[in-house]
């Protein structure tokens, strides 16, 4: 005899015709533990799907409700990861433009461009003088200036220094701080942040970030919840099923199992239905957003993420799904 | 062998439905347990099929005690009890051998092994042909047929039946009682709850009579 509480150590016995005196039933014919559990998967597998097509209507469902939620984060994070570049690109050379006052004489000037060269050398790429006639000349080249300036008697402009900066880690920071600094020194009336846009934008993208997050974190409760219930709809309507399977002795994992392939298969279909909507919708966003980036001569188009991080956020919505499936159906297969 | 040690059995705060039950049961051996309704016959079967833990008491199955058996073991224990309902509990969304190849797969048997194994069993209680049937088909005999197939296909050294010829007719009952008849003479311990009196004296076997949850081992004619 065994130590009780140890059934499954207990050798079976007798051949094919007898019963056993105790033991798992049928141990000759169920091969190595791989084997077996391979075959558990199977048939939880083979069983998931029977159910996934005993109804088809709120199978569906549910599959779309769940890749329309997480077709608006991959949306985002497209926009997201198509801008950076763009936001990189623009900010790589930040300028800023220093209005000199207008008693500051020749020398003055000199002087003033001389300090910013070697107090800020680390800093500054090149910094040039832009004497106000200068500056005249170039807006009267331009069609849209020239009529305005016509029409004044005398040269409103200062001269200027016109700084662009090195590319650094954070130059719309970096000019901001320079912009501070030499706005306090003898001479400048004025210092214009050509790069202020960039921060703006930069500031925009951190948003859009920080929004894409939460989105994602919006459609991981939203996938949670919708599998929860689902599971806990097939557990109810397979109470029977469950009772039988738990009769000939089907242990917690085998009832659990099909269940937690159902909530995997559901977060697999809704992922890859969710990548072909965010695929469709791109066609017309891009031709937009081209007309739009085009008319201030930049090429720029949303890109789907790289086929890695859909993969990784499509094995989250899966285990995602089969973790709801393993909440549900433990608190719900308790007859 | 199974065997019952001072046993009491009851539901939350309620009255025992078994008190103080004791007997023991030789392997091989074939067993009535009558008594009339809520005499608590379903109750002690399922305590054997390791259904239901004792609230009192020891429960040795197999060499098991049942009382003391961790939750997570009892399923390899049920594996090596067949159980039969009044209600035959089948399957309706797959058809007949499908419902007799779930055990089958619940200890991970090949499938093409788990096929003929059902076949088999489907043999023996007289359901060839009828392994495409959808269980809805069957007529009430036919069904509890079914029920016995599943529970002999792991084949079990214990089979247990509680009323499974209360909603026959004579000659179904009969077909029902030869089917257990020929399990146990191959070594199967059988165990039946009935309170059908002619169908006892028909068999004639050790009867363990059960009267509001107390017991008398009322030793039967031998056949």
């Amino acid at each position: 005899m065994n130590a009780p509480g140890n059934p499954r150590r207990e050798p079976a016995r007798g051949g094919e015709g007898a019963p056993r005196q105790g033991g798992v039933a049928g141990a000759r014919h169920e091969g190595s533990p791989v084997h077996r559990w391979l075959r558990h998967h199977g048939y939880a597998l083979r069983v998931a799907l029977r159910r996934l097509r005993l109804h088809p209507l709120s199978s569906i469902a549910n599959i779309v409700v769940i890749a329309l939620m997480l077709a608006v984060p991959i949306l985002g994070a497209s926009v997201l990861q198509s801008s950076q570049p763009l936001a990189r690109q623009l900010s790589v050379a930040p300028q800023l433009t220093l209005f000199l006052a207008p008693d500051v004489a020749a020398a003055g000037q000199r002087a003033l461009l001389e300090r910013i060269r070697s107090e800020s050398a680390e800093a500054v790429a090149s910094a040039t003088l832009l004497p106000r006639e200068k500056a005249l000349e170039t807006l009267r080249a331009e069609p849209a200036w020239a009529q305005a300036l016509a029409a004044l008697p005398d040269n409103p402009l200062p001269d200027a220094i016109v700084v662009t900066l090195r590319d650094s880690e954070a130059p719309a920071r970096q000019a901001t701080a320079l912009a501070e600094q030499w706005r306090q020194w003898p001479g400048v009336d004025h210092v214009q942040l050509d790069s202020d846009w960039v921060r703006r934008l930069e500031s925009l993208l951190s948003f859009v970030r920080w929004g894409v997050g939460l989105l994602a974190a919006a459609v991981a409760v939203v996938v949670l919840a919708t599998v929860f219930n689902t599971v806990r709809l097939q557990a109810l309507t397979q109470r029977e099923e469950i009772a039988v399977a738990r009769l000939v002795g089907a242990t917690e994992s085998f009832v659990r199992r099909p269940f937690l392939y159902l909530g995997a298969l559901t977060g697999l279909a809704a992922s890859l239905l969710a990548l072909a909507l965010a695929r469709l919708a791109l066609v017309p966003l891009n031709e937009i957003l081209g007309r739009f980036a085009r008319s201030y001569g930049i090429e720029w188009s949303v890109a789907l993420p790289a086929a890695a991080d859909l993969a990784l956020a499509g094995a989250v919505v899966v285990i995602l799904g089969a973790a709801a499936a393993r909440l549900s159906v433990t608190r719900r297969t308790r007859f | 062998m199974i065997e019952f040690q001072h046993v009491f059995k009851s539901f939350g705060r309620g009255r025992n439905i078994l008190a103080d039950v004791n007997f023991r049961i030789d392997p091989g051996e074939f067993i009535f347990v009558s008594g009339p309704s809520g005499a608590g016959k379903s109750t002690l079967l399922k305590l054997v099929g390791g259904l239901e833990p004792p609230s009192r008491g020891a429960v040795t199955v197999n060499g098991h005690r049942i009382d003391r058996l961790a939750a997570r073991a009892r399923p390899y224990l049920r594996r090596t009890v067949g159980v039969i309902l009044q209600d035959a509990h089948l399957l309706f969304d797959r058809n007949a051998i499908d419902n007799v190849r779930l055990p089958l797969a619940v200890i991970g048997l090949d499938r093409a092994t788990a096929t003929a194994r059902a076949r088999a069993a489907m043999e023996k209680v007289g359901l060839r042909g009828k392994e495409d049937l959808n269980p809805i088909e069957m007529s009430g005999g036919e069904q509890q047929r079914l029920a016995i197939a599943r529970a002999i296909v792991g084949r079990p050294a214990i089979l247990i039946a509680d009323e499974p010829t209360a909603n026959l007719d004579h000659t179904s009952a009969q077909h029902i009682m030869d089917v257990f008849r020929d399990f146990n003479q191959v070594g199967v311990t059988t165990l039946i709850a009935s309170h059908d009196t002619g169908l006892m004296a028909r068999y004639a076997r050790r009867t363990l009579h059960l009267d509001a949850g107390r017991f008398n081992d009322i030793p039967g004619v031998p056949a």
